[in-house]
């Protein structure tokens, strides 16, 4: 009740310290002392607004712990009965909360960004803190009218509706964070390459600042997605770890967008060339990342993984988003004749340069292709009012072909020096990691039959930068963080390739006491037990798959039944090894006495992640690097 | 008669620009391919053509419909104004259930037996998917 | 002129792409059955809440009467702030008030009755949603206008206002 209060002022607060913030750091830009200490009530005010959302936050937080259902999210989403952690992480889990995330971020982000920022010229700085207090006004302004995570219920009910027990998953607990601070970190990113080009500020020195924030979304982003991945993976009980489902391609793109960035401001920084693209490509990442909310939030989308949506919500965002795509426009065909291309740069076709340009077509293509998959379905529905969906051989289909060459151009680019390069006579070490991928290439695609002469070129392609960027690894210890990501992504194409040939999937219905053979083994389903849990009743199916050395391995799949709401979700049995995962889930038919069970064996799972781990840690090394 | 630069300005161009050509001409072209089309129930007993096309269809499981036996289970999605008979083999979500909302993805054998590839349901409990929503609605 | 045309060209297909995705979300909203009226209401029979037994609806509509059907749920938010508007179109004479109470448990729909009041004529129970579902409900609370021809003069989705209220006194006040 006294938390409710005090989380919704502090938002109301927020907002009016947002709008002093929006009028103050324009009014001292147009009025541009050069002096280069910025005005101190900038920070305080800067400070107080983090502190209040930080507050508000914990407030509800706090409304969480103690169940108070006179505060309406809390009465939609949670539940006596609720295991705490969950309770806590109910907080975020749902809309309102989510967005309150969200403002959070973009608080501190902005807070951090004013700290972070010192070495850059006073007016750049204020015109960055105006951008972004737009973007934060509009973010209070969502919060507040459509979406207050402090509604008031009266009459106060007993018990609330509890939370879906899909999202009780420590996985996605997470999951939104580390995705929100990799979006948000592309707002500041935005705010501050409009302020850069409006002040004619592009060079080297602003490519260096600004690295820092393009690393550390870009880092976010990428575990947010393997997060959503992962979570994919062991809560939705289909045993793939990525569906081209809408709204898992939504959080792809700007991370496709963000990637090219990462690339493209090196050259800028070295070069000082580029300068509009990277600033296209800056705003195309937080438009991205924006409509990434949008769709998800407004229903638009159609996919497994909505929970709930409201169209009015879709609306604000939407209109919101456009008119900070309108303003961005704008600014850039205005501002666009100031910047001066230094004259007498050009690409040198070979070149680290020129290989960088490269990344960015593919990058860019693959963009589109996830665009267009995505967002056509949207567009034909209203045109013709057909419905569709977009399946991965569309995305299969288009991505693989490409793929060759980019591993390709993965594994030179980045050796070559930068402005222009002599062409070498090859390596004898690369002649024969060549060799030896082609001979692996060529046994692999004898074993997959004659099919799949593409999927063979594109593993021989992964196979050779895995080994290129293997001993690179141990060649030289100046570029690190460049060198694993690149390892961990050849990694990870491999690892998806092999994991979708190398995996046999059984599915059958079976009864208590019944006994099918697969492949060479006996799979034996035993006996249900019950288990009561927390806040569920559990069946437990034992099965056991012997093979034909008559070892055996006992598989405990679950059913569990919540109490509130009223789900059944199915919790796999997984059973993880180096190069490959076992993975047991048992679905129940209601009324029937059949039991709908399905073994599989997917190859290099563990690797998948191991990989994407790989890939952010190499930005994460390039960011500590930096920053000492 | 055009300096080096021109030219060589010239052939970028043409060449970016065929390369958007052609890419968008890929991606046409696999959309087209990949497509898959939402229908109803009723929509299939008005389908000018069978074809073998991939699709979904989408309705509610009808009321003690379900049958299952050891390789198959059938059951028949119904928008309460035409029905169709549907044999999937393979696993199903969490939430199928009778009288509740399904999408099922496969191929059509004729007017009234679809032969299911995918079982697809929503994760909620009181979702209906707006597929079905509509088709339901369309039919009224 | 170059750059103008790209400009021109950006801010048309950033317009388009507006006025599409703003469609998109009506559409979402095009869910909810706009035709239904003007269409004669199912015949359902369901259990009685208070008396257990089973009642055809067909024989709950009166002639010189306005029927509203008004499914709600104990369980459900809104539900509560149209009670109060219910309680007053119960006042009215020419209303026959019915409720439909959807997926709930029995003991909790009357102690919310008790609770708040008991607007309805009658209170029909609706275990498992189906009748809702047929009639061409999504969620509760929902209402719907029938006229002495069974025909669904209007529906309602979500809770009554104000001014839903006045409308509804409205076409009581036209029946003679």
């Amino acid at each position: 009740m006294i938390f409710n209060n005090i989380g919704y002022y502090s938002l109301v607060f927020g907002l009016f310290i947002s709008i002093y913030l929006l009028f103050f750091s324009f009014f001292l830009y147009i009025k541009g002392k050069s002096n280069n200490d910025l005005n101190l009530n900038i920070y305080h005010f800067s400070l107080i607004q983090l502190f209040l959302v930080i507050l508000s936050f914990i407030c509800l937080i706090l409304c969480f712990i103690l169940s108070d259902f006179s505060n309406e999210t809390v009465y939609y989403n949670s539940h006596t009965t609720k295991p705490i952690f969950y309770k806590i992480a109910g907080a975020w889990g749902n809309h309102e909360g989510s967005l309150l995330l969200w403002l959070l971020v973009l608080t501190l982000f902005i807070f951090l960004f004013i700290i972070k920022s010192k070495s850059q010229p006073k007016k750049y700085r204020l015109l960055s803190i105006f951008f972004q207090q737009i973007i934060i006004t509009g973010f209070f302004l969502f919060l507040l009218i459509t979406s207050n995570p402090f509604d008031y219920l009266f009459p106060t009910p007993k018990e609330g509706l509890g939370l879906n027990p899909i999202l009780q998953d420590p996985a996605l607990v997470i999951h939104p964070p580390i995705l929100y601070l990799g979006y948000v970190g592309s707002s500041i990113i935005f705010s501050s390459s409009l302020a850069a080009l409006i002040e004619n500020n592009l060079g080297t020195i602003w490519a260096k600042h600004i690295k820092n924030w393009v690393f550390v979304s870009w880092i976010f982003l990428t575990l947010g997605i393997l997060l959503g991945s992962i979570w994919a993976y062991y809560e939705l009980g289909w045993g793939g770890f990525w569906f081209w489902d809408p709204v898992e391609n939504v959080s792809l793109m700007p991370w496709f967008s963000l990637t090219a960035l990462l690339h493209t401001i090196l050259v800028l920084e070295k070069r000082q060339l580029l300068k509009l693209w990277t600033i296209v490509l800056s705003i195309s990442t937080f438009s991205l990342s924006m409509s990434g909310t949008f769709l998800v939030r407004s229903g638009i989308l159609n996919s497994v993984h909505t929970f709930a949506s409201d169209p009015e919500r879709g609306v604000f965002i939407l209109i919101f988003l456009f008119l900070l795509i309108f303003l961005a426009i704008f600014i850039f065909f205005f501002f666009s004749k100031n910047i001066e291309q230094v004259k007498g740069r050009n690409f040198y076709w070979l070149s680290k340069d020129f290989s960088i340009l490269i990344n960015n077509w593919f990058m860019m293509y693959f963009l589109s292709v996830v665009l267009i998959g995505t967002v056509y379905p949207i567009f034909l529905e209203v045109i013709t009012s057909d419905k569709i969906s977009i399946g991965p051989p569309f995305y299969n289909k288009l991505l693989i072909p490409f793929l060759i060459p980019f591993l390709i151009i993965m594994s030179f680019g980045p050796k070559l020096k930068w402005i222009k390069d002599r062409f070498e006579m090859l390596k004898l070490y690369k002649i024969l990691f060549f060799f030896i991928s082609l001979i692996i290439s060529i046994f692999i695609y004898e074993k997959l039959g004659k099919n799949n002469l593409l999927i063979s070129i594109l593993i021989l392609a992964g196979i050779y930068l895995f080994l290129i960027s293997l001993i690179d690894f141990f060649k030289s210890k100046n570029n690190l963080s460049q060198n694993i990501s690149h390892f961990g992504f050849s990694l990870l194409i491999l690892s998806i390739i092999l994991n979708s040939f190398f995996s046999s999937e059984f599915s059958s219905n079976m009864k208590i006491g019944d006994q099918i053979e697969f492949e060479n083994k006996i799979i034996k389903f035993s006996k249900i037990e019950s288990k009561k849990g927390s806040n569920y009743n559990s069946i437990v199916a034992n099965f056991t798959i012997e093979d034909k050395n008559k070892r055996v391995t006992n598989f405990f799949p679950e059913i569990r039944i919540y109490n509130q709401p009223n789900i059944m979700t199915s919790e796999a049995d997984i059973k993880t090894s180096i190069f490959y995962d076992k993975f047991f889930v048992v679905n129940l038919l209601k009324n029937e006495t059949y039991f709908n069970v399905r073994y599989q064996v997917k190859s290099f799972m563990v690797w998948i992640w191991i990989s994407t781990l790989l890939i952010a840690l190499g930005g994460f090394i390039g960011l500590v690097k930096k920053i000492r | 008669m055009y300096g080096k630069k021109v030219k060589l300005r010239f052939f970028f161009f043409s060449t970016i620009f065929l390369a958007i050509l052609l890419t968008t001409f890929l991606i046409l072209k696999s959309l087209e391919e990949n497509v898959v089309y939402f229908i109803s129930p009723s929509d299939v007993k008005v389908l000018p053509e069978l074809n073998q096309k991939k699709m979904r269809i989408g309705g509610m499981v009808k009321k003690g419909s379900i049958e299952t036996n050891s390789n198959e289970i059938l059951f028949i999605i119904t928008d309460y104004k035409s029905e169709i008979k549907v044999s999937f083999s393979g696993s199903i979500p969490n939430l199928f259930a009778e009288e509740k909302g399904v999408v099922a993805e496969g191929y059509l054998k004729d007017r009234n037996f679809f032969n299911a590839k995918k079982i697809l349901a929503k994760h909620d409990e009181n979702y209906m998917p707006p597929e079905v929503k509509k088709a339901i609605e369309d039919k009224q | 002129m170059k750059k103008n045309f790209t400009f021109i060209l950006l801010l048309v297909f950033f317009s388009l792409s507006f006025i599409i995705l703003y469609l998109s979300l009506n559409k979402v909203e095009t869910y909810v059955p706009k035709k239904i009226t003007n269409k004669n209401i199912i015949k359902f029979s369901a259990q009685d809440l208070f008396s257990n037994q089973e009642v055809d609806f067909n024989n709950l509509v009166v002639k010189d009467k306005l029927t509203i059907i008004n499914i709600w749920a104990s369980w459900c938010q809104p539900c509560r702030n149209e009670h109060p508007f219910l309680m007053k179109l119960a006042d009215n004479k020419k209303i026959n008030l019915i409720g439909l109470s959807y997926k709930d448990n029995n003991k909790n729909s009357k102690k919310f009755l008790d609770e708040y009041g008991n607007p309805f004529s009658k209170v029909l129970v609706d275990k498992d949603g189906l009748i809702s579902i047929n009639i061409g409900a999504y969620g509760v609370p929902e209402t719907y206008i029938i006229n002495a021809d069974k025909k669904i003069l209007k529906k309602y989705i979500g809770p009554i206002k104000k001014e839903n209220y006045f409308e509804i006194i409205g076409h009581a006040n036209e029946i003679n």
